[in-house]
């Protein structure tokens, strides 16, 4: 017995020794859980990857372009002279996991369904806009005092959105002309459902009759949340919720065959334990955590850093910056001390002033924040644009540490009270975010170098309360980011420039020239026309400084040498590769 | 003894009831916005908190908010986990087997390694077997959970390459996928420990069992030690009893004084701290399972206390009330079993 037991463990440490993945086998560690798999309720990066590689939308990303495009399951396209009107000539001989076929009638089902459902958990927004004209569901959208013919006409309007002449034609009517369009509908939430399944298995009908019951449904308690069933190079073989997701090449595939043919997503919190993972032939990509983890891994046999030098070009579509609020708010409000220019606190129009502005942007030390926390892998951005997106303006003047004129904006400001009088502040950033930590502490500390009257104080949050002051404006100046939810340049000039942009209204940015030429802008649909907006936007945001830009890390990816063919696609996931374009 | 234990078990509502009540109450010191946060992950999702605060009604008073939740737990839906990405009903279902297989996997180890050197050091008092065991006890003690995890998981997976993290290996985790969706693997009991052996695939069994080692190790080294020195001190406290004097003059071997005798009765208080130890177990799973990316209960708390998921917090903590309740009653139903002094009618 007792040699039995021996021969048994032994076989087992052997087992175990030399388990090594599989040639057609990709495993994947990473930090984040998968929230859902519908996609009409994903907005999270973990959940977008698994979507992205068994669903497909009409067009796909093209290599680690975010601004290029390959037809997937449309083979072209046509806008109309106004832009309002986008047809689309479907994919013949393409089917479902299931076999199902997939025809015009799966393209305005799915869309539909999420304009429909629009879940404010979800990232639907993002096709409602366009073609309902809300960007909330309908009822946040039509009010309390909506009548049965408001929603009949909201109805009316979505289900108009989407026509099918023939089967494999789609016609796509906006509610509005937007050259945004184009770019949302590779939007997770655009991947092409099958109709007959997802009735079958529950789900909304299509009809009027019953699409009340979905307005605003938390689709995690739906059929969808844990089945799948797309056209993608991968099925679903097993999703086990905050752990591992299992998928297996399709072999109807209307397209190449993938080299990969199976894949394990293992969810593991602790960065230490993917690292050995990789080290030890047990993963073949892993999420690191912090920059600094780069160490850990470099050199390491069987683990190849990608782009470590910045040398392949790729590009985050992420912008990351200290806001600072121009119309904080007031009562009892901690962050801003006394809430006067007295030297123990700031008044709450404090970043009102240009100023002041100019002053904290020419105090932030960009190339000690790059050493320190990006280890000199980062890119200093020119405008809250990512450089690879349209309209990005690499000649715009960028900031950079200059006290001596730091020193005299300070001292213009306020009709000189600020400088005599100095003030106080509470800087803002969530706990846990050490780079966001780091940025705020080195603008602290040139800015008490200015004059001894100066004081700042820097603060970790927790998210709960960092929502909270966020969503109540009672931050003075804080670091927060945006990843792109859709590769065009209106999700981040809106977002943060422009009247209606969720964080130009938070932080209370107003500019009457911004606001016009970003109405043009998004209505214009000649790129050239439109790049030259927000060039001219990305100038003016220069000169008013409502914002630091501070520098970005290169995008790396960190697999086992073994990987080939890895690239960055800032919209596939958090930044990866589609699975079946590499192989080992 | 029945009455005591439909007694016990009638508590349960009671416990219930005040569990949840208090941490409702608890999540009232925070805004709605605040408790927003749990259903937001990123800065996009903020555009959209107050309708998310509508949509859940979260500004709703206490009770109106305690009683929508309470209707639905008795209806059996305690609501959805966004830190387990499930129902909290399923996330119990598929984690709290995991856990419980691990704490009594551990639980052999505890008792019987506690016991056995506890008697040993005991019965060799000052001796050099006493001494290395009072060492052991003492190093064991002491040692924090996650310095002895990461040490395991350093020495025998980074070094050795003998044990991996996780439940299974790569080929493992999907050959088990791929059987579980084809319908070749049933979940009989969710246990894979049993189901595994249930539906005759002895490689998962034994790549599991594989898996739970350093685990086990790790979360029996500190409770195993407790046990030693309540084991030593409370037999040596026997031993030095008139009772034990007075078997050993009517001449019974060293042998059945030792243990018939002396440690039956030193038992009794090890079943008192083993109630505790269930307590501990459980606090023990916490850090165990977040090192070795064993997905558990422990796993799931710890991430939902710290990202404020509200309705795991609430499902958790009366599930982990309700074991607590259930341990507790065991350990004085064996009360009596070891000392027949001891009568609950």
């Amino acid at each position: 017995m007792k040699r039995i037991l021996i021969l048994l463990a032994i076989a087992l440490m052997a087992s175990a020794v030399f388990a090594q993945t599989a040639k057609d086998t990709l495993v994947e560690d990473k930090f984040g859980s998968i929230d859902t798999l519908d996609p009409a309720q994903s907005y999270d990066t973990s959940s977008s990857l698994v979507i992205q590689n068994v669903y497909e939308t009409l067009y796909a990303y093209k290599g680690t372009s975010a601004g290029e495009f390959v037809p997937a399951l449309a083979t072209g396209y046509k806008v109309s002279s106004d832009g309002s009107t986008f047809t689309f000539t479907l994919r013949k001989g393409v089917t479902f996991h299931n076999g199902d076929p997939f025809t015009c009638a799966d393209v305005a089902y799915s869309i539909k369904r999420a304009v429909i459902t629009n879940n404010p958990q979800s990232g639907d927004w993002i096709l409602a806009g366009p073609l309902s004209g809300y960007t909330s569901d309908a009822t946040t959208a039509l009010g309390k005092d909506a009548t049965d013919a408001d929603y009949h006409k909201y109805f009316q309007t979505v289900d108009n959105s989407v026509t099918c002449p023939d089967p494999y034609t789609a016609v796509f009517h906006l509610a509005q002309p937007s050259p945004t369009f184009f770019a949302r509908l590779l939007f997770g939430a655009a991947s092409i459902i099958d109709k007959k399944w997802a009735i079958e298995n529950g789900q909304w009908d299509g009809t009027e009759a019953t699409w009340k019951k979905w307005i605003g449904f938390d689709l995690h308690n739906s059929y969808l949340q844990d089945h799948m069933n797309g056209t993608g190079p991968y099925q679903m073989v097993q999703w086990v919720p905050g752990q591992k997701f299992v998928a297996k090449a399709y072999d109807g595939y209307w397209g190449d065959k993938p080299a990969i043919k199976n894949v394990l997503i293992n969810r593991d919190s602790e960065v230490s334990t993917r690292i050995l993972n990789l080290q030890k032939g047990n993963a073949d990509y892993i999420d690191l955590g912090a920059r600094s983890d780069v160490k850990q891994v470099e050199g390491a046999p069987g683990v190849k850093i990608w782009n470590l030098d910045g040398k392949l070009g790729w590009s985050a579509a992420a912008v990351d910056a200290i806001f600072m609020n121009e119309q904080i708010k007031a009562d009892n409000n901690p962050n801003i001390g006394s809430g006067k220019l007295d030297g123990n606190g700031i008044p709450p129009d404090f970043f009102a002033s240009k100023d002041v502005r100019l002053c904290f942007n020419y105090s932030f030390d960009r190339k000690a924040y790059g050493q320190q926390v990006l280890l000199g892998m980062g890119q200093q951005l020119t405008m809250a644009l990512p450089s690879s997106f349209l309209g990005y303006d690499p000649n715009i003047p960028e900031y950079s540490l200059d006290l001596e004129k730091a020193a005299q904006h300070c001292k213009a400001a306020f009709d000189g009270k600020l400088w005599q009088n100095g003030f106080k502040v509470t800087l803002l950033y969530n706990t846990g975010n050490t780079s966001r930590q780091t940025a705020l502490e080195i603008l602290k500390s040139n800015l008490e170098y200015l004059n001894p009257k100066f004081n700042v104080t820097v603060r970790g949050v927790a998210w709960p309360d960092f929502i909270k002051q966020a969503s109540e404006s009672t931050m003075a100046a804080y670091a927060l980011g945006w990843g792109a939810d859709y590769a065009d340049p209106d999700n981040f000039i809106t977002t943060f420039y422009a009247k209606g942009g969720y964080y130009a209204d938070q932080y209370h940015f107003s500019n009457p020239q911004i606001n016009q030429l970003n109405e043009q802008a998004r209505t214009e649909t000649n790129p050239e026309a439109r790049k030259l907006m927000y060039s001219q936007i990305g100038n003016l945001a220069h000169d008013l400084s409502p914002i630091i830009l501070v520098p970005r890390a290169y995008p790396i990816l960190v697999t086992s040498t073994s990987l080939k063919g890895v690239y960055y696609n800032p919209m596939i996931g958090n930044g990866e590769f589609l699975w079946s374009k590499v192989s080992k | 003894m029945l009455t005591f234990i439909v007694r016990r078990v009638l508590f349960l509502p009671v416990v219930f009831l005040g569990v949840t009540l208090i941490i409702v109450l608890l999540m009232q010191l925070l805004s709605p916005a605040e408790r927003a946060a749990t259903f937001i992950t990123s800065p996009a999702q903020l555009q959209n908190i107050n309708v998310i605060i509508d949509k859940y009604g979260l500004d709703k008073p206490w009770y109106s908010q305690y009683w929508h939740w309470l209707d639905a737990a008795l209806h059996g839906n305690l609501g959805y986990s966004t830190v387990a990405r499930t129902t909290v009903l399923n996330a119990i279902a598929t984690r709290f087997p995991r856990t419980m297989t691990l704490a009594l996997a551990a639980l052999f180890p505890i008792v019987g390694v506690g016991i056995w050197l506890g008697t040993a050091a005991a019965l060799n008092r000052d001796k050099v077997v006493d001494q290395f065991t009072r060492v052991l006890a003492i190093v064991g003690w002491s040692l924090p959970t996650f310095v002895l995890g990461i040490w395991l998981l350093v020495i025998f997976y980074g070094g050795l390459n003998w044990f991996q993290p996780g439940i299974l290996t790569t080929g493992d985790s999907i050959l088990l996928s791929n059987l579980t969706a084809n319908g070749a693997f049933h979940n009989y009991t969710g246990f894979l420990i049993l189901d595994s052996l249930f539906n005759g695939r002895f490689g998962i069994f034994l790549d599991f069992v594989w898996h739970l080692i350093l685990p086990v190790i790790t979360l029996s080294a500190v409770t195993s030690a407790q046990i030693m020195r309540v084991m030593r001190s409370s037999l040596l406290d026997a031993l030095g009893q008139d009772y034990v004097r007075t078997a050993r003059s009517k001449g019974l071997s060293e042998r059945v004084v030792n243990t018939k005798h002396a440690r039956r009765n030193a038992l009794i208080s090890v079943l008192t701290v083993s109630g505790f130890t269930i307590i501990l177990l459980f606090n023990g799973v916490v850090i165990t399972e977040t090192i070795f990316s064993y997905p558990g209960m422990g796993q799931w708390f710890a991430a939902a206390a710290t990202q404020l998921d509200y309705a795991s917090v609430l499902g958790g903590a009366v599930f982990t009330a309700m074991v607590v309740v259930f341990a507790n009653l065991v350990v004085d139903v064996l009360y009596a079993l070891v000392d027949p002094r001891i009568r609950y009618d």
